[in-house]
């Protein structure tokens, strides 16, 4: 609909990487949780990291629909490869945005070739979905910051050589007193919690961070004190995109692995592809993974023509990711007993799909803001 | 130097080929098209060449309708310099191929052609071998190595009966087979700046090249369907039914 031949080949080259680099080690990830440092560098060399980020500032310059054709492909390979995808997409937007030339000239080419390793820390135990229970603090110190608090489920967070982390610096401004800082996290001060180990997506790193009196010099602020929250905020609609697009992925995936099985097994002497309850599970399938990619293209494409897009990336990321969860269970399903089996592409599918219903605001709070959109700009708006 | 590299528009490889139903042809309404894999080999070449700083330019081309330029695009996304289309609608013999080629050649003097050995589509292996006689130039087919020093051209082919290393004087002719290289992806950044570079259109009868066809196709059928094999038991059983079944003991 919305696809040029330029995003044609951007989606093929991400299709053909996927298949030959990622898919087949897929399994071996997913088994031993282990971080792909070596594919992550490839893709950084491909210019699969930062696919937003201007010519002028060294990235490829690609629209936020390249950016989620990527994405699916990627996700199609395993999820746990383009989620690293989304967090540069992220980390790299906020730069580009936000970040002073010094700071761009500074990260933007290390974190896109992925020598340097990001986290995205907004989560706290007492501030999730809502940020308004947002502890951590930086206090001015000197001409810089000082950095006290604790951020979970940070993706990266085992790994990482930078954080950029969302704290309070005005404690009585509400929204308005967060900033973003941009930290060592390897500096004095920093401990590491250790990694969690997920129902899916294991190949993700994710963990605690605490800071204690973790000293920031004055170029760690980004962009201006006291709109953190607003930075943070603008960078998600894109997030959505990126998620709805990986969910699409996992879905493809469940039902391409579902297909393929379903002309080979036989039961009662006959394919089980000839059964009419196996077509409507393939049917639904496809018909629902592909509402869903439109969906995520459409969102993306407002996102590129400067409108306002909130309503349509949160219906993108909720109808994706809804879907992904229904639509593996649906492969298990055509897959039965195997289906169930450790080894088995569709019982990682299923696993990985889960997240995506709650990660990048849960699927609830994307109704949430659906429903406002609504109510605000009415049924047509 | 510079070299050039024709690329073909084919079905890629991964499609599962249909015959139309009047068995005129392969039907290809919306089936994917790629570069031909032996072609891709054949530009990964030109540019290592170019990156082992002996060549200066590779300039691709390709012979075919409007679409082809996407095939172009492609190999200037992997970092050919400027591409060269050669429109026309009409199916191309290799022979008229091969002449066309040889009017670009008399106009950019290349130092190297490469071409990939064949086409995955018509199978017929000829263009490469038809423009060396044309040219009046050497040639080395099927390389699985390319080896370039002091004007000539060393050429390892893959033969029936194993490899053989030809030399051959510069300018040449090189078909590639598939063990030379493996193609790069082409990256983001590549893929933008592919959008900007040069891409000259001409047609055929610029080169007054006729591409009249000299073949006629009679038929074109589907391969004929294999049958699931037997599971045998034990050895026993399998020389029995080689003797007894298969008739070939």
């Amino acid at each position: 609909m919305y696809v040029t031949e330029t995003h044609e080949q951007v989606r093929d080259m991400a299709r053909q990487f996927a298949d030959e680099v990622i898919r087949p080690v897929a399994v071996d990830l997913d088994r031993d949780e282990r971080f792909p440092g070596e594919i992550f560098e490839q893709m950084g060399d491909l210019g699969l990291f930062g696919i937003g980020v201007p010519e002028a500032l060294g990235g490829p310059g690609f629209d936020t629909l390249a950016y989620a054709l990527v994405m699916e492909e990627l996700s199609r390979g395993y999820a746990s490869v383009a989620d690293q995808c989304g967090l540069v997409e992220l980390i790299s937007t906020l730069l580009v945005r936000h970040g002073t030339a010094e700071q761009q000239a500074q990260w933007l080419k290390p974190v896109m070739s992925a020598k340097t390793k990001v986290a995205y820390c907004l989560t706290e135990a007492e501030a999730g979905s809502d940020l308004s229970g947002l502890r951590t603090t930086a206090d001015r110190d000197g001409a810089g910051w000082k950095l006290n608090g604790g951020k979970i489920w940070i993706h990266n967070a085992p790994v990482a050589d930078i954080g950029f982390v969302l704290a309070r610096t005005d404690k009585n401004a509400g929204h308005r007193g967060m900033s973003i800082f941009i930290v060592d996290l390897n500096a004095k001060g920093v401990e590491r919690g250790p990694k969690e180990h997920k129902m899916g997506q294991r190949a993700s790193q994710v963990g605690a961070l605490n800071f204690s009196d973790v000293m920031l010099p004055p170029e760690a602020l980004l962009g201006e004190e006291g709109r953190g929250f607003h930075m943070m905020m603008s960078v998600l609609d894109k997030g959505r995109v990126g998620i709805g697009s990986l969910a699409v992925g996992i879905g493809q995936a469940g039902l391409e692995a579902a297909l393929d099985y379903a002309q080979q097994r036989k039961q009662f002497n006959a394919k089980i592809a000839d059964f009419q309850g196996v077509q409507w599970l393939l049917a639904d399938m496809a018909k629902d993974i592909e509402a869903a990619r439109l969906l995520v293209q459409s969102a993306a494409v407002k996102i590129d023509r400067g409108e306002n897009a909130t309503k349509a990336c949160s219906m993108a990321k909720c109808f994706a990711g809804d879907m992904a969860v229904a639509r593996t269970a649906d492969a298990v399903q055509i897959f039965g007993g195997s289906g169930y089996i450790r080894g088995f592409e569709v019982e990682r599918l299923y696993r990985d799909a889960k997240i995506t219903q709650i990660y990048e605001g849960t699927n609830q709070i994307q109704r949430m803001i659906i429903a406002r959109e609504l109510v605000k700009h009415g049924a047509r708006g | 130097m510079k070299i050039l590299v024709p690329v073909k528009r084919v079905v890629d490889f991964n499609v599962k080929i249909r015959v139309k139903p009047d068995g005129s042809g392969v039907d290809l309404q919306n089936v994917k098209m790629s570069m031909n894999p032996f072609d891709e080999i054949a530009v990964e070449e030109a540019l290592r060449l170019k990156e082992a700083g002996k060549a200066e330019e590779v300039v691709v081309v390709s012979i075919g309708p409007a679409k082809a330029e996407e095939t172009l695009r492609t190999a200037l996304a992997m970092g050919a310099d400027r591409a060269i289309l050669v429109e026309t609608d009409d199916a191309v013999e290799p022979l008229a191929i091969a002449k066309i080629l040889k009017g670009i050649v008399e106009a950019e003097s290349p130092g190297l052609v490469i071409l990939g050995k064949q086409a995955i589509d018509d199978d017929s292996n000829q263009t490469g071998q038809m423009l060396a006689a044309l040219l009046g130039w050497g040639q080395g087919t099927f390389a699985s190595k390319v080896e370039l020093a002091d004007g000539q051209v060393a050429v390892t082919r893959e033969i029936d009966g194993g490899l053989q290393t030809v030399s051959v004087r510069l300018p040449a002719v090189i078909t590639t087979d598939l063990r030379l290289n493996e193609p790069r992806y082409a990256s983001l950044p590549n893929i933008m700046k592919a959008k900007k570079k040069p891409l000259e259109k001409t047609t055929p009868a610029d080169f007054g090249v006729a591409i009249a066809a000299r073949l006629r196709i009679l038929k074109t059928e589907e391969p004929v369907r294999r049958i699931a094999g037997v599971k045998v038991g034990s050895v026993a059983e399998l020389v029995d039914k080689l003797k007894t079944e298969a008739g070939v003991l």
